[in-house]
């Protein structure tokens, strides 16, 4: 088994795991120093941890809603507890988001609204409270710290009392956590709310960063949406640049797993890229 | 508004679509959900279901890439998936398992969903179904033993008391446009669908018989025709008069179905 080991200081540079990238790996044997492994394919397709014989694995996560009032399973957290200590990872990406609710009759009598995609929760101080609770309840059960992701904003979520940006900041500062930071969902919710990336990224608590995530975006309907069957638009590697001015992360993941085509020669250049912008060419 | 209740909300629209088409046309009902109607874009959480189920066919692109690389390049998957996953929960349908089965489902909506008159959607609908088929065949080959043996092709030329028929399978499309040049255009860095000409296309898609590779052959009317009618029943006069020639087939008629016999795609028992 293969494991992390970025005590050099040196920025790490990875892919989410998909077809392209056990493609690339194959192909391109010592080029990656990880894959990123999503917690909820372990879960179901057990096998796909065999990749560890070959990289080391970062665990992410989307199944915990720590942004949510419905607190997941006892059973799904003792599932990312026993990922997290067979893998080892550094530690353990979650979305500040939810992907439960609670239903909609009074009382829940239906019961939760589970999603199988995590949602951009209510931007307000009542959510912040909410983070930290959950966040302390979740910490006391894992070896490795659990990081933070921005979600992307698509829509005005009623009730939010601050944009994306101060509430990242106000759970960071309340919560004392790491963050991961979505270059890509922090550029679609710029986008989105007619905000400018370079200057909300410049308010970010960029010395939080643990992991940094690249991915592909498009505009379909008015809106830009994460996209990660196509690749970073430029605007994201010059944000890239901008964090990398003021911070060291300890790891920038591509995500591009959308698509088992997804270009290799793409796929090798950006990454490329990425080593180049954290000095690692 | 409670945190708590906006996430409710929200989880509950996205879960069952069909509820967002009722808070459009009674706003109140949110209120009694705890959720200001005004403050709540509807039509933006339409659109976010819509990748939500997006997504969720990531598993289809593996046949499917030329497919989900046109809706992306035409500006089409939101409003497909939004609209697909609002049908899916008007039927009360839950999506299917296998990606085979999904993108199945996924034609089925398409063809009455698809504006023809729209060129991205006419060629949409031919490009999924140009990669359905291939994804067919190519899975029933997988599926069978290597048994198949080339065969002798039919050394006799056809007569009108000639029965037809199709060695191996075929599927048979009659398209707008050639995926083909499509897919051309899809891979240069600023795809111009414009430029891609329409017209009447006819293809069959054929694999000769277990484990061997699929040929795409593009045909003319009359081949076309002539093979979606050869069914190992009828006789080359029945199929001539179907397609609206004389009882005696013509030597038109004959030569094409020698033609195609000739290739090995068709074999002749006599009646």
């Amino acid at each position: 088994m293969k494991y992390l080991n970025d005590s050099n200081g040196a920025t790490a540079v990875g892919l989410a795991y998909g077809p392209s990238a056990v493609e690339f790996i194959d192909q391109n044997p010592g080029w990656l120093d990880y894959v990123e492994m999503p917690f909820e394919q372990l879960r179901h397709t057990p096998h796909v941890a065999a990749i560890q014989e070959t990289i080391p694995v970062i665990l992410h996560c989307a199944s915990m809603s720590v942004a949510g009032f419905v607190p997941p399973s006892e059973e799904t957290i003792d599932a990312v507890k026993r990922e997290a200590e067979r893998t080892r990872t550094p530690w353990i990406g979650e979305h500040l988001a939810f992907v439960s609710a609670d239903g909609l009759s009074e009382g829940g009598a239906e019961g939760p609204t589970s999603l199988t995609y995590t949602v951009c929760p209510q931007m307000s101080e009542e959510t912040v409270e909410r983070v930290a609770e959950n966040l302390n309840g979740l910490r006391q059960r894992f070896g490795a710290p659990l990081i933070l992701e921005n979600a992307p904003q698509y829509f005005e979520v009623p009730g939010s009392t601050m944009p994306m940006t101060d509430f990242v900041c106000a759970v960071a500062s309340r919560c004392d956590v790491g963050l991961l930071l979505d270059l890509t969902h922090f550029l679609i919710t710029t986008l989105n709310t007619g905000a400018d990336a370079f200057e909300e990224v410049a308010r970010l608590p960029l010395e939080r960063v643990v992991e940094v995530h690249i991915s592909g975006l498009n505009f379909q309907s008015g809106v830009a949406w994460d996209d990660h069957a196509t690749p970073a638009p430029p605007e994201v590697f010059e944000l890239l640049g901008r964090v990398l001015e003021r911070a060291r992360p300890r790891a920038v993941t591509l995500e591009y797993n959308w698509s088992p085509a997804f270009p290799q020669a793409i796929l090798k250049s950006h990454l490329e890229r990425v080593r180049a912008a954290a000095g690692r060419a | 508004m409670r945190a708590g209740r906006v996430h409710s909300v929200i989880a509950a629209g996205l879960e069952d679509p069909r509820l967002l088409a009722r808070w459009r046309h009674e706003p109140e009902l949110l209120r009694g959900c705890g959720v200001d109607p005004a403050a709540l874009d509807l039509e933006a959480l339409w659109k976010f279901a819509g990748l939500s189920a997006k997504v969720k066919h990531n598993g289809l692109r593996a046949d499917l890439p030329l497919t989900f690389r046109l809706m992306n390049v035409a500006g089409l998957e939101i409003e497909v998936f939004a609209s697909y996953a609002a049908a899916r929960a008007d039927d009360g349908r839950r999506y299917a398992e296998t990606p085979a089965a999904r993108a199945a489902d996924l034609s089925d909506f398409l063809k009455d969903w698809l504006d023809f008159g729209r060129r991205e959607h006419a060629m949409l609908w031919d490009v999924l179904r140009y990669e359905m088929a291939l994804a067919r065949l190519r899975r029933a080959a997988a599926a069978e033993a290597e048994t198949e043996t080339q065969g002798p092709r039919s050394a006799v030329a056809p007569n009108g008391k000639s029965v037809p028929g199709v060695r191996g399978e075929v599927i048979l499309h009659e398209m707008r446009c050639d995926p083909r040049a499509v897919a051309e255009t899809l891979w240069e860095k600023t795809p111009r669908l414009g430029d891609v000409p329409l017209g009447a296309h006819y293809f069959c898609f054929w694999r000769r018989g277990a484990g061997t590779e699929v040929h795409i052959l593009q045909l003319d009317e009359l081949g076309f025709y002539l093979l979606s009618l050869a069914d190992g029943r009828r006789t080359a006069a029945r199929i001539s008069r179907a397609l609206g020639g004389g009882a005696r087939p013509a030597k038109g008629f004959l030569a094409a179905l020698g033609e195609l016999a000739e290739f090995g795609i068709l074999t002749f028992d006599a009646s």
